[in-house]
């Protein structure tokens, strides 16, 4: 008697590597209201519930891009990047723009007062960024945080404004993508399905509610989230081969009318596509200026026209949605200089292929900065848009002052590659998580690692702060990972005055105070000097900017206040919203997990208390390690 | 039973250059050179410490186990290094062994390598004997299990199947036949050290780089001492490594034990090379001695190497008394849990765990069996960390083995989190070196495989007698995973730096720039050239690149990034003479990962086959016609058996979605939309079927597989044998531990000359290897 064992198939559902998943090929959405204990988040604010799952659909291989499957499980030929699925969200109501408006000003602590502030500057300047653009930086002398002020990208470069100035001629009006995708002949797109009550919809579209967009193999859902109908997407483009990797809306351009979005495709391809009138323009066609897949893409800050796109090879690239491409060559100065020291040592300064402020900028790219030789997994930038931090599969974590085309710092993960970064709402903090299992917290004033958090069983892949969970001294953080786990962590300033934590502490504002000089020093010579990028370059040295790696036992632990399984699939993607989180998995699924009912007089304690333990707890640990 | 695939005969490669498909074999300049080959176009003189050396080892017949470990241990750079020199030959004796590398050759070898290995790689026809003689057919008479079987028709035809570089690779040759031993020569006695030492040492010093290894005296002293590996049934590739690392250190520690007792008896007549072996042994032994972190009984290098320290410690839920007791282990076996990592296994592995139960502890404090709590964490960081993934789990409802196909991802590097507040030196960085691969439904059958970073070649796929050069991202590739066949088994890490990870990484990453630099030149104006033109002939375009710019990047572009800048540039400097073979080799280089395939990589998927051993002028019209006549052969068949799996397949389908009836049609609509879709998704249902409900092998006419009727019956064979072996680990691992013997077992003992008994494998690996079973697990 024996039983046979599972039937194999050879492609398999490997996760991420494997082309178009298992057979299980379906053609619509799928919402499901799975219920039970098992689907309930306990922590310490109340109780999480699942609200309703919706699988989208896998699409089925393009007929004339069929994968021949080898029956060989060794092939060693590369399947192409895939990655599962991401969203992106926008609430097209002017006033929920930015979700940083919950952030709780009033516990204001005194010595921290002057963070918020540029926080809080940050949604005014996303209104009155047409203004923005042509005033000027005071930057000279003054830290970046104490500064109010975001300097516009590029904002010393003439040439650079002078679209920017033409674009908001008529503010009602906005720049469309010039080619219609549904009569699109482009061998890219295979099909546009719009939902055949796509108008409809559009005008009964709650202009509070939440509209997503989703990729997931060779297709990109437009998903109105709020809709009774919400498993039926609003429309559905199937691409030929490529998949869409990574997407984002522009935040400061949407209207009821109009949505940028842009999408960056394992092809090297991007694509700026308006979905309300659908149009779309490709840019870096068949990688005319980067012929290597795009791993993250996000508009830049406050920025209409201008995106930043990671590509895999390690280049992050500023591309213009208005401009037309045209063939890269790095510009002479630091190609031929940079090298020398990249052979010898690690790569510590930014390799500015073409800077911001070059004088040829007719065409895409804007920028062209090659971060690292390794994989760029992420990116994310500051709240108060100065900063960019990015991630690399080297396990590197780069912040980089973009406006300046700086590297600041350079820290290293625990070990293994670090797969996805986030800020905290003020800006104070980055979380990366990672292939070492953990979340870390580092610190940007103090220039240092904070806490790593254990808690996962596999690979983290991606975290984000709950800007609704967060104020002056705790922060709520979520991370999800390949264990197909929901994690949620409570982190509080005051763990970081802990006597044990205090002689690293100590040895940290040391740094962050030479850090601080060295910043300003640069702050002044950049500003005359940009054009000349590599003296901004050569005045940082190696040892300012790299960190090392932090041996356990100087470092706390930090424990998770839940951890729980939210799917059967590794997830990727975490977002919170004010109602609910929402996670989605490399299979497709998005689950929503409605926010606890209790009042709001609770909400104000449970952080608290949470941290308390957390912040206790976290002692007891790092005692432990 | 085989391999695996089960439609190559091992025993029967040599025969087959002969009669088979390769007639135009003889012209010296038509084979192309494989992947491997390309890879060391540019390699400088060879060196003496055999980390250029990339040997396939036959496959005797489910030999595979054996195989994928030896070549991790060979490319355990500290580990070769080791078996090397010990014990140190005199200076005469390496005299004498300079001008005949292989001191005992079987007489046919020579000729066989150098025939052979001209004939093969063209590229080395410049320096290697100009001899294009017609390889002269081995008989395999010695081969365990060797048959001759008529020859395969079918699965050798595909260029592409392993089968067919397998049977290329045994030959193309040089084939080492390790049917002699050595062992006088350095004064051991025959066993599976002096055996391993021997072909460490053939390959080291033979003349070619690439080559087979048939390993057959090291089978037989395996075979000869432990019956558990006596029959030809698939293999536990980890209970094989932790047998041979014990009975190399017991090998090397009855050596020493003689040679000091002889010399203490003061016995005038020693042989030089004996003299040689005990100062050998002194110096080993002083050196270990002097190092920093070894402990008081010297157990010898392999220990050194592979040894770490767990510190278990118990506590008595009754008395709460604490004991603690120190284990040494050579290699770790974690649990595995679905969709998990291996640090997390392995902070699993360290958690507390409750004794209760079945697990009772006995307490020497209430003199009792007692609940305790246990937890177990690495006080000594072993320099080669050795992880058994145990992916052979006993279900006690099925009353067998079962393979866990659980996705488990590993980390290029690796810390532990597990260790001893007291460790020495506890973040210590290891990097991945070593992955074995297990490909199969369960543990009764199925084929290993090892993945392996070289010195400077970058990593490598040893599949048997084929070597392969594979992207680094191959390496993920073996996570596991639900009807993931292949998955890694053991992984072998070693202890690195931050700097040396910098600079690999570094070094990695200035590689892939410098050919990406040089390809985007190229590229972007083929690109802007057309950029009306769907990318859909992406593929076109960059072999058409390629070509133009002569073979130095087309190799480059074949071998992946596997190769430094400095080999790349060696490449560029090949005569530009040669350009012809490139050119056609183009194709071939497609089964190496292509670095810019990112954007076209579908295409290569169905790359086409390899042409071996044609004139490069003619090979591609051949090629195309070989392709399109097999692709209809394989199609008919395919037909045939759809229709068969078809009504199954379809019964299966309906009831799994029986609740999704709708999407059901839309499926259908699907289906009919691309018949291409179809045809592919039938096949890759099918196919495992195939697979597995044995009988239908059609394909393997030549077949030792012999159906699957026979196969089972071999695993109903193991089930008799096997269960008992894991049950008695399973169940009685504590036990064992804390009974009074596991103490004996775990202190080393050098004077335990007994050199494996038959009957007790058991105890020993038990003496080593350190599993746990959790009898609960966290959540």
């Amino acid at each position: 008697m024996f039983v046979l064992p599972p039937p194999p198939r050879y492609p398999a559902g490997a996760y991420g590597s494997a082309q178009g998943g298992g057979p299980l090929i379906e053609t619509n959405n799928i919402l499901t209201h799975p219920s039970g204990p098992e689907h309930q988040l306990v922590v310490g604010e109340g109780t999480y519930k699942l609200r309703d799952d919706l699988h989208l659909a896998t699409p089925p291989p393009h007929p004339s891009e069929a994968p021949v499957h080898n029956p060989n499980p060794l092939a060693t030929t590369i399947s192409p990047p895939t990655v599962g699925t991401k969203l992106s969200l926008v609430v097209l109501a002017p006033r929920q723009s930015s979700y940083l408006r919950l952030y709780r000003i009033e516990t204001t602590d005194s010595t921290r007062s002057q963070v918020p502030l540029s926080i809080r500057e940050s949604p005014y300047e996303g209104q009155s960024q047409a203004s923005d653009a042509g005033s000027h930086g005071n930057t000279n002398g003054v830290a970046p945080i104490e500064d109010m002020r975001t300097p516009a990208f590029g904002e010393g470069n003439p040439i650079l404004s002078l679209p920017n100035s033409k674009a908001p001629k008529d503010p009602l009006k906005q720049r469309k993508p010039k080619s219609n995708i549904i009569k699109s002949n482009s061998s890219f797109v295979s099909r546009v399905i719009p939902h055949e009550n796509l108008s409809r919809r559009l005008q009964e579209h709650n202009p509070n509610g939440v509209y997503a967009f989703a990729n997931i193999n060779r297709a990109l859902q437009w998903l109105d989230l709020s809709s009774p109908i919400k498993e039926e997407h609003m429309t559905k483009i199937l691409f030929t081969k490529a998949h869409c990797l990574c997407h984002d809306i522009n935040p400061i351009t949407k209207s009821p009318n109009h949505i940028d979005f842009v999408m960056g495709f394992s092809t090297s391809d991007v694509i700026w596509y308006e979905p309300m009138s659908q149009k779309y323009v490709r840019i870096n066609k068949n990688g005319v200026i980067n012929p290597s897949p795009i791993a993250h893409i996000q508009w830049l800050p406050n920025n209409e026209n201008l995106f930043l796109a990671a590509h895999m090879d390690g280049t992050l690239i500023v591309y213009d949605k208005e401009k037309e491409d045209a063939a890269f060559v790095a510009e002479d100065q630091s190609v031929s200089t940079e090298k020398p020291p990249s052979d010898t040592g690690r790569n510590v300064s930014l390799q500015i292929k073409k800077s911001v402020q070059s004088k040829n900028q007719k065409t895409n790219p804007v920028a062209v900065w090659k971060v690292s030789n390794s994989r760029i997994n992420a990116f994310s930038f500051s709240p108060d848009s100065r900063h960019l931090a990015v991630v690399t599969e080297d396990g590197s974590l780069r912040v980089i002052d973009y406006l300046k085309e700086q590297l600041l710092d350079l820290y290293t993960s625990y070990y293994g590659g670090i797969i996805c970064v986030c800020w905290s709402p003020d800006g104070r903090y980055i979380v990366t998580g990672g292939q070492d299992d953990l979340v870390s917290i580092w610190s940007l004033e103090d220039s240092m690692l904070v806490a790593r958090c254990q808690g996962h069983n596999s690979w983290v892949t991606a975290v984000a702060f709950d800007p609704w969970r967060c104020d002056e001294r705790n922060y709520r953080i979520g991370s999800v990972g390949e264990d197909c786990r929901l994690l949620l962590w409570d982190f509080s300033v005051g763990m970081l005055h802990r006597p044990r934590a205090a002689s690293v502490r100590q040895r940290g504002s040391v740094t962050s105070a030479t850090l601080k000089a060295q910043r300003s020093r640069t702050d002044g010579s950049t500003s005359r000097l940009r054009s000349n990028s590599n003296l901004t370059s050569a005045s940082l040295d190696g040892e300012d900017v790299i960190h090392p790696v932090e041996p356990r036992a100087r470092t706390a632990m930090l424990p998770p206040v839940m951890a729980k399984s939210v799917d059967e699939h590794p997830l990727c993607w975490l977002g919170f919203e004010e109602s609910c989180i929402i996670t989605s998995c490399k299979n497709g699924h998005l689950r929503t997990w409605d926010r606890p009912q209790e009042g709001s007089g609770s909400e104000d304690e449970a952080p608290s208390t949470t941290s308390a333990s957390a912040s206790a707890s976290a002692s007891a640990g790092a005692s432990n390690a | 039973m085989s391999s695996f695939f089960g439609r190559f005969k091992p025993g029967t490669g040599p025969a087959s250059p002969a009669s088979g498909s390769t007639p135009t074999k003889k012209d010296p300049n038509a084979p192309q050179p494989t992947p491997l080959e390309k890879l060391l176009a540019d390699a400088g003189p060879i060196r003496a410490d055999g980390s250029d050396k990339f040997f396939g080892f036959e496959n005797f017949g489910s030999t595979c186990y054996c195989n994928s470990i030896i070549q991790c241990l060979y490319y355990s750079v500290p580990f070769r290094d080791q078996v090397i020199n010990f014990p140190t030959r005199s200076p005469l004796e390496t005299l004498n062994r300079a001008p005949t590398p292989l001191p005992r050759l079987n007489t046919d070898m020579p000729s066989t390598a150098n025939g052979q290995n001209a004939a093969l790689s063209p590229s080395k026809a410049r320096t290697s004997m100009p001899s294009p003689n017609q390889p002269s057919p081995r008989k395999p008479a010695t081969t365990p299990g060797g048959t001759n079987t008529p020859q395969g028709t079918k699965p050798e035809d595909n260029k592409e199947s392993p089968e067919y570089k397998k049977k290329l690779a045994m030959a193309a040759g040089p084939i080492l036949n390790m049917d002699y031993e050595n062992s006088r020569s350095y004064g051991m006695a025959e066993s599976l050290f002096t055996s391993l030492k021997d072909i460490f040492e053939a390959i080291i010093a033979h003349r070619s780089r690439i080559g087979v290894v048939s390993p057959n005296k090291f089978l037989e002293i395996l075979r000869r001492e432990n019956e558990m590996f006596r029959t030809a049934m698939h293999q536990d590739a980890h209970e094989f490594l932790n047998l041979l690392l014990n009975e190399v250190v017991e090998n090397v520690e009855q050596f020493s034990k003689q040679l000091s007792s002889r010399s203490e008896a003061g016995n005038g007549n020693l042989e030089t090379g004996l003299a040689n072996a005990i100062s050998s042994v002194v110096s080993t032994v002083s050196a270990l001695e002097s190092g920093p972190t070894f402990s008081a009984t010297n157990t010898g290098w392999v220990h050194e190497l592979f040894e770490g320290t767990l510190t278990s410690e118990t506590r008595c839920l009754t008395c709460e008394n604490t004991s603690q007791r120190d284990e040494a282990f050579l290699d770790l076996s974690v649990d595995l849990e679905q969709h998990s990592s291996v640090t997390s296994c392995l902070r699993k592995f360290s958690e507390e765990e409750m004794l209760c139960e079945r697990n009772k502890f006995h307490c020497d404090n209430c003199g009792g069996l007692q609940e305790a709590e246990k937890r177990m964490k690495i006080k000594r960081l072993p320099r080669i960390l050795a992880l058994h993934l145990k992916r052979f789990k006993y279900t006690e409802d099925l009353q067998r083995l079962q393979k866990l196909f659980h996705r488990v991802v590993y980390p290029y590097y690796l810390r532990l989190f597990n260790t001893t507040d007291d460790a020495e030196d506890p973040d210590r960085l290891y990097e991945l070196y070593a992955v074995v691969v297990h490909i199969g439904g369960g543990p009764y059958h199925g084929h290993y495989v090892s993945i392996i970073k070289t010195q400077d070649r970058g990593w490598l796929l040893f599949d048997d007698e084929m070597v392969e050069p594979v992207d680094k991202s191959y390496v993920r590739n073996f996570f596991g995973g639900e009807n993931v066949l292949a998955c890694a088994y053991v992984l072998f890490y070693q202890e690195t730096t931050l700097e040396a990870m910098q600079k690999e990484q570094e070094a990695e990453g200035l590689a892939a720039a410098k050919r990406e630099f040089e390809s985007e030149k190229e590229a972007v104006g083929v690109a802007a050239k057309q950029n009306g033109i769907g990318n859909g002939n992406g593929n076109g375009n960059w072999n058409g690149n390629w070509n133009g710019n002569g073979n130095g990047n087309g190799n480059g572009n074949g071998n992946g990034n596997l190769q430094n800048g400095h080999h790349h540039l060696h490449q560029a400097a090949t005569p530009v003479a040669e350009d012809a073979d490139h050119f056609v080799n183009l194709d071939h280089a497609a089964t190496a990962p292509p670095l810019l395939a990112d954007q076209n990589p579908l295409e290569n998927t169905n790359s086409t086959p390899i042409v071996p051993v044609l004139k490069p002028k003619k090979s591609n019209i051949q090629s195309k016609k070989e392709r399109s006549r097999e692709e209809k052969e394989r199609k008919a068949a395919e037909k045939e058996l759809e229709k068969q799996a078809k009504q199954k397949w379809k019964e299966m389908e309906t009831r799994r979605r029986q609740n999704y009836k709708k999407q059901e049609d839309d499926y259908r609509a699907a289906l009919a939309l691309s018949k291409l879709t179809k045809a592919e998704e039938d096949k890759r249902i099918e196919k495992p079927h195939d697979e597995h409900a044995g009988g239908k092998d059609k394909e393997n006419g030549h077949g030792i597989m012999g159906g699957g009727l026979s196969r089972f019956r071999q695993s109903s064979m193991s089930l008799r044998h096997k269960p008992k072996f894991w049950l008695a680990k399973d169940k009685n691992e504590y036990d064992l531990r804390e009974s009074p013997n596991a103490k004996d077992l775990t202190t080393p003992r050098p004077e335990s000359g007994s050199s494996g008994t038959p009957d007790k494998p058991e105890k020993r690996k038990s003496r080593f290897s350190l599993g746990r079973k959790k009898s609960s697990l966290f959540q």
